[in-house]
């Protein structure tokens, strides 16, 4: 029993922690209330250690009791999914570490007002009206959901995990400032997830209906076994489709500018990490169970007939996913970063741009997705997946942190205004050194220029679509990167060689210096990940093993 | 003369290199930090200096910390050379530092020839008797250079003093890299390394425009060289799968095999290409015919770094490549006859310009272009030894002719004239400076006795020797004769006769004054030099020349007994010395386990009937079955001995004619008796003088149609690609106004498009799967 628990151990904390921060957070004590964000923090740290330390890693044949099946090669001895069996160590160290990044910058987010007319003795602290137990407590909530997904081996499971990662989201968006744009996007958000959540569900039913289990090993088997019906592929594909709400990928990307605006910026940088890593971890989830051994022609429309026909809806024939799967990762990959970086080039608004370049971002990862596994870091799509989730969401993590840590005064309503159009961010260089040099730094890198850790990350996406066959896919992705450096290049130079009129006041610095330092943190991240990314990307390759369908033997059912 | 070899050291030598590189590698142990420290000592201090240019030091702090570094490194060096390559026999060893460069990657199914998936380059150091002799006389060099150069720059006390022994000190680190390198990379690295440092000093005086068009120059001319040096090294990677020697050379013994036995048809034509390409590298390095351009104007640089970096040390590094890869160069039967032609012909056109030079350290840089030519030859006609003899005692005897000359420039305020100089031994307080020149100039003009005549005479002995260079020797024999006439020229027109003297323009003798801008032979530099004089309002002429002090006069002394001692590196140690006794052992020796396999014993005799243009084989062969060739002979009689003589007679020669010409009669400085022989020669001198004109031709066969080749793409840059740019750019842009509407804000508006999207894409996957 403690055995099995172990795996769970990271989500077991963070759980007791969002307890604990929900009540600390109700406290009528200024130093309890704020130390709730102290304790989210370190349970997060702490959950991520855990995860590396303790998750049990073995090798042999073991019998996991909750699916009655025997691992020929599982490392896990009692439970957890052993398509990716080496994910969850990785996935949650990285969940954690980012997750950490991008609590700093949330300091103040809520309560602000209200906070500060109790320290003026102007009101007295009426829980009620308080949300920062809540506020913290599902940021956990949402922290846990996502390290749930990186252990999935149920679609009942990975559903309720992936529910469990968005639904404090929608919360968290809507009270992240008491303007009604936030309420507009919480709610819009929540509707059109609803939506995207409907989806999938509705695909995963059609695969349970297909194979007849909701146990992703057994689907891996009886796909690899029975080969893979209509049914199934349909339920594949819509699942994907669904799943694309998550990572934001067309055609169900629509929502991402309005409510990464809505939201404020140290918010949207959530949204651009946790819901994607979510999403990225449950395709990688149902792609491993189809399985990249699939045989088919090249692409091109001329083949496409041909190909169809020809090809051998078994596993084990070829190194791709089935050509229908194939296909629409294809199309989908190409219009989402497409999509994306057309439109980023349009915006003058910063939170627009970098959400439209977070859905370009989504697009990019998905050529990994296609490209599969391989034998070595720069060959291996999956591995390239993870590594670029990690750089992404440091990255990521730095540029909204700089637009947390800024402020233009504050509104009528005293509230404060944020930092909007890339005008605000004229001259930052000059007038605040360390946030300018960490957009510089952060909007170079997600730019891919080498050598910064962008470019690291980037790189094995497009050795692993060319080790994969996917010359096109890949010649799209760098006409896209070239797109992206139309508005990156903006980005960075904007507050480096730009100068600000001297009427104009330099935009002020948040009266929270965890948002600087989060900033800051994010770009010194930046910097020595793209120093010791080898390291980190030896890590993500290890992570990335895929155990071949035909490993997985039942034991009697 | 020729037993080079003798059966009992065939079979002492280990079985492979690989394996003896090995075997001292496990016999040391761990790094062995006081090899590491010889490069680690110049690196650390340039960051110092760097650092004093950063404190703004004035003093001469970042001189002694540069003479200090350096000796440390030479000490260093000599403790490694006397602890593992003093005995008869040595192995090479590698120290290891680091890893440097490992990358690797899927190895592919289908790849043609070896199958390799890995790049390594370590940071390590490969140590065997040529590069630690090579590093003794770098290093050596350096450090008294460095004191020489702490006085020769004191005008430019500050900011550019630090400057400047920054540079020189990195030059150091480089070239200890190039030179120790354990693998092609490495030697990359400093090769480029040392490329970068000698453009920084020879734009040393950077306000000066002939100084940075000069360094300018020698930059683009070797990187036309690199080229060919990089291709070469991918190349040697593409085909052996490695850059590191030990391994490489290990991989070409099947090729070397083949070579030996004549049987150069069966070695692939882009395993020949290898030397060929190297050999591009070493002529741009080594400023060799096409190349050798950069090196008379690279005197613009300050004389310290004209002696060390352009004489003594970084221009021998492509004597050093080939040395170092000469198993490859077997390899083809054209590369080495190549290398020989070039390296004569080169020798033979810069010693007619050097004749007709008025300026005493251009004369000073052609004469070590043509000595670089005797290098190459001396490697060419498979006389490694005499080759690398030639390297070590023309360092010491150029660097001490540069310093010299380089002395008396700065105490004649930058004259350089050799029409404007004389009798400058009688001055006062010049006769160190005078016996300097005197004992250089014999070496380079090979005086009997002196080193540099025994280093000639190995190189022009076995050019008659082997078969098939005679012509090549008769070249040789002929520059050594010119060679012998225009250093006397120099000797005799400026340190000896009448005491008659003008200054230069450039006087420092005020507190402020500065040592560039050096007069020319040619107007243009003159005219530069006196602008200069005047920006500086420095217009007098009545200053006195100023006579070297004691760090110039020491390390002149003591250059000048080395040089004359190197004499004895000839006399002990072996057959051709100690010299040739190190190169032997090395990868360019004939001793070197490489050119002793036994697989050579059972190899076929080269056939008579193929008929290979060169005379690379069937040497090749004779020498590793360890017999003696005797295909060539001069008058008769074994070239070895007869070159004794006929060398002897030829410098003899030339420096009598030099004595008749210059000295002999002379009561001016401007005028000799060879100005009435001038008419009777026509145009000719004026063309060697204009250096037969090879840098217009240049600037016609190459600047000229780039530069309406630029201004063509220019045109298409701005219209055609400009464009083109802008259509691009604005592509992306017309796209998003196009999708943007999709962006309504509204919610059922989105709602509608991810259900819209979700069909379409649904219904495209049933419409394909049907």
């Amino acid at each position: 029993m403690t055995e099995r628990l172990a795996f769970l151990y990271p989500e077991i904390v963070l759980f007791v922690a969002t307890c604990v921060v929900m009540v600390l957070g109700l406290s009528r004590s200024l130093r309890a209330r704020k130390s709730s964000a102290v304790v989210a923090g370190v349970s997060v740290l702490l959950a991520g250690f855990l995860a590396v330390v303790s998750t049990p890693r073995g090798s042999g044949d073991a019998a996991c009791p909750l699916s009655g099946f025997v691992y020929s090669h599982a490392l896990t001895p009692a439970m957890g999914q052993v398509l990716l069996p080496e994910l969850a160590p990785y996935a949650k160290a990285v969940i954690a570490l980012v997750g950490a990044l991008l609590l700093l910058p949330m300091a103040g987010t809520v309560d602000r007002t209200d906070e500060a007319r109790i320290a003026a003795g102007k009101a007295g602290f009426d829980p009620l009206r308080s949300n920062r137990a809540e506020f913290y407590a599902f940021y956990l909530f949402s922290l846990t959901g996502l390290m749930l997904c990186a252990s999935a081996d149920n679609l009942i499971w990975l559903f309720l995990a992936l529910e469990l990662t968005s639904l404090p989201t929608y919360i968290m968006v809507a009270i992240s400032t008491s303007r009604n744009r936030s309420r507009e996007a919480g709610v819009k958000y929540f509707f059109l997830g609803a939506l995207g959540a409907a989806v999938f569900l509705y695909g995963f039913a059609l695969v349970y209906g297909g194979t007849g289990t909701t146990n992703l090993n057994a689907i891996a088997h009886s796909i690899s076994t029975g080969g893979l019906n209509t049914i199934t592929l349909l339920g594949v594909v819509v699942s994907l489709l669904g799943l694309c709400f998550k990572i934001a990928a067309a055609p169900m990307h629509f929502y991402t500018p309005d409510v990464y605006e809505g939201a404020a910026p140290q918010v949207s940088g959530f949204l651009a990490f946790v819901p994607k890593t979510a999403g990225f971890i449950a395709i990688l989830l149902l792609c491993a169970a189809v399985g990249w051994g699939y045989s088919h022609a090249d692409s091109g429309v001329g083949s496409l007939l041909h190909a169809v026909s020809a090809e051998p809806l078994v596993q084990g024939t070829g190194r791709r996913l089935p050509y229908l799967l194939w296909l629409m990762i294809w199309v989908v990959a190409a219009l989402t970063m497409t999509i994306g970086n057309v439109l980023a080039v349009l915006q003058r608004s910063v939170k627009r741009m970098l959400a439209y370049s977070s859905i370009a971002h989504s697009g990019y990862m998905l050529v990994g997705v296609l490209a599969g596994p391989g034998d070595s870091a720069s060959t291996s799509g999956v591995s390239a997946v993870l590594f670029y989730l990690l750089a992404y969401g440091v990255m990521n993590a730095g540029t909204f942190a700089v637009l947390a840590a800024l402020e233009r005064g504050t509104d009528s309503e005293g509230q404060p205004v944020e930092v909007e159009t890339l005008d605000d961010l004229r001259g930052l260089c000059a007038s605040h050194p360390l946030l300018g040099w960490t957009m510089v730094v952060c909007s170079l890198s997600l730019l891919g220029l080498p050598p910064l850790l962008g470019f690291f990350g980037k790189l094995p996406l497009f050795t692993s679509g060319i080790a994969a066959g996917q010359i096109t896919l890949v010649v799209v992705l760098g006409l896209n990167s070239a797109i992206a450096a139309f508005y990156y290049l903006r980005l960075a130079f904007t507050p480096l060689l730009e100068s600000r009129d001297e009427s104009e006041a330099p935009p002020a610095l948040a009266p929270f210096r965890s948002r600087m330092a989060g900033a800051v943190i994010a770009a010194v991240g930046v910097l020595v990940l793209s120093a010791i990314g080898g390291w980190a990307m030896g890590h993500a390759f290890d992570a990335a093993t895929v155990k071949g369908a035909g490993a997985i033997a039942p034991r009697g059912h | 003369m020729l037993n080079l070899i003798q059966d009992t050291i065939v079979h002492t030598q280990p079985e492979s290199l690989g394996a003896a590189v090995e075997k001292a590698g496990h016999a040391h142990g761990q790094t062995d930090w006081s090899v590491a420290a010889i490069v680690a000592l110049p690196l650390l201090a340039c960051v110092l200096t760097g650092l004093c240019a950063a404190l703004r030091v004035k003093s001469k702090l970042p001189a002694w910390i540069t003479v200090a570094s350096l000796a440390g490194a030479f000490a260093l060096t000599l403790k490694t050379f006397a602890a593992h390559f003093m005995g008869a026999e040595s192995h090479p060893f590698v120290v290891h530092v680091f890893d440097w460069v490992t990358f690797s990657w899927a190895a592919d199914a289908h790849a043609q020839g070896p199958q390799t998936n890995e790049l390594a380059a370590n940071f390590a150091f490969y140590l065997d008797s040529l590069s630690a002799l090579w590093m003794l006389f770098v290093t050596g060099l350096a450090t008294l250079i460095a004191l020489y150069a702490s006085e020769y720059m004191s005008h430019d006390q500050g900011a550019g003093y630090c400057r400047f022994f920054a540079a020189f000190s990195l030059f150091v680190f480089s070239m200890a890299c190039l030179v120790m390198a354990d693998n092609l990379l490495l030697l990359y690295l400093g090769w480029e390394g040392v490329g970068l440092c000698s453009y920084l000093l020879i734009g040393y005086f950077y306000k000066k425009p002939s100084a940075v068009a000069a360094a300018k120059k020698a930059f683009i001319i070797n990187r036309i060289g690199d080229l060919f040096l990089a291709m070469g090294v991918m190349l040697i990677f593409v085909q052996f799968g490695t850059v590191e020697y030990s391994v490489l050379f290990e991989k070409a013994r099947p090729y070397i095999e083949l070579a030996r036995a004549g049987q150069f048809s069966q070695i692939p034509f882009l395993v020949k290409l290898i030397p060929c390409l190297l050999m591009g590298g070493a002529f741009g390095k080594s400023a060799q015919l096409p190349l050798y351009v950069w090196l008379p104007d690279a005197m613009e640089g300050p004389t310290p770094v004209s002696a060390l970096i352009h004489a003594a040390t970084m221009v021998t590094a492509g004597v050093f490549l080939i040395a170092r890869t000469y198993p490859l160069f077997l390899l083809s039967e054209i590369a080495l006859p190549v290398v020989a032609w070039v390296g004569a012909l080169t020798a033979l056109l810069s010693a007619t310009i050097g004749m007709a030079q008025f300026d005493i350290k251009r004369i000073m840089a052609y004469s070590t272009v043509s000595q670089l030519g005797y290098m190459f030859c001396g490697l060419a006609v498979l006389s490694p030894s005499g080759g690398v003899f030639h390297v070590v005692t023309h360092a010491f005897f150029k660097a001490l002719l540069f310093l010299c000359c380089g002395a008396v420039m700065h105490g004649f305020a930058g004259q350089l004239d050799l029409r404007k100089l004389s009798g400058v031994m009688k001055v006062p307080g010049w006769r160190i400076v005078g016996f300097g020149m005197l004992i250089g100039c014999l070496n380079l003009a090979g005086f009997p006795l002196t080193a540099g005549y025994f280093s000639k005479d190995m190189i022009l002995a076995e050019a008659f020797v082997t078969p098939g260079t005679a012509v090549i020797g008769w070249i040789l024999l002929i520059t050594a004769g010119l060679t012998a006439y225009y250093t006397f020229r120099v000797f005799f027109r400026v340190f000896v006769g009448p005491v008659a003297y003008e200054l230069g323009d450039e006087h420092h003798g005020a507190d402020h004054g500065h040592d560039d801008g050096h007069g020319h032979g040619d107007a243009h530099g003159h005219a530069q030099a006196k602008g200069h004089a005047d920006a500086h309002g420095h217009g007098g002429t009545h200053h006195e020349p100023h006579a070297p002090g004691w760090a110039i006069n020491t390390v002149l002394a003591t250059l000048a007994v080395l040089s004359l001692a190197a004499t004895g590196l000839y006399f002990v140690g072996g057959d051709h010395g100690a010299v040739a006794g190190l190169v032997d052992q090395s990868s360019a020796g004939f001793h070197s386990p490489l050119a002793h396999h036994g697989a050579a014993e059972g190899a076929p005799a080269h056939e008579a009937g193929h008929a290979v243009v060169s005379y690379v084989p069937e040497f090749v062969h004779a020498r590793a079955h360890g017999g003696e060739v005797h295909a060539g002979t001069i008058f008769g009689a074994d070239p070895h001995k007869a070159m004794y003589f006929i060398s002897a007679g030829v410098g003899a020669v030339g420096i009598f004619v030099a004595f008749w010409l210059h000295l002999a009669g002379r009561k001016s400085a401007a005028t000799s008796r060879a100005d009435a022989l001038l008419p009777a020669l026509g145009p000719i001198p004026g063309w060697a003088q204009g250096k037969w004109y090879v840098d217009e031709f240049y600037d016609f066969l190459v600047r000229k149609p780039l530069w309406v080749l630029s201004h063509i793409f220019y045109l298409i840059d701005s219209y055609l690609v400009d464009g083109l740019v802008d259509f691009i750019g604005a592509a992306p842009r017309a796209a998003g106004k196009v999708i943007r509407p999709s962006q309504s804000g509204e919610l059922h508006g989105y709602a509608l498009g991810m259900a819209g999207g979700l069909v379409i894409l649904i219904v495209i996957v049933a419409l394909v799967a049907t």
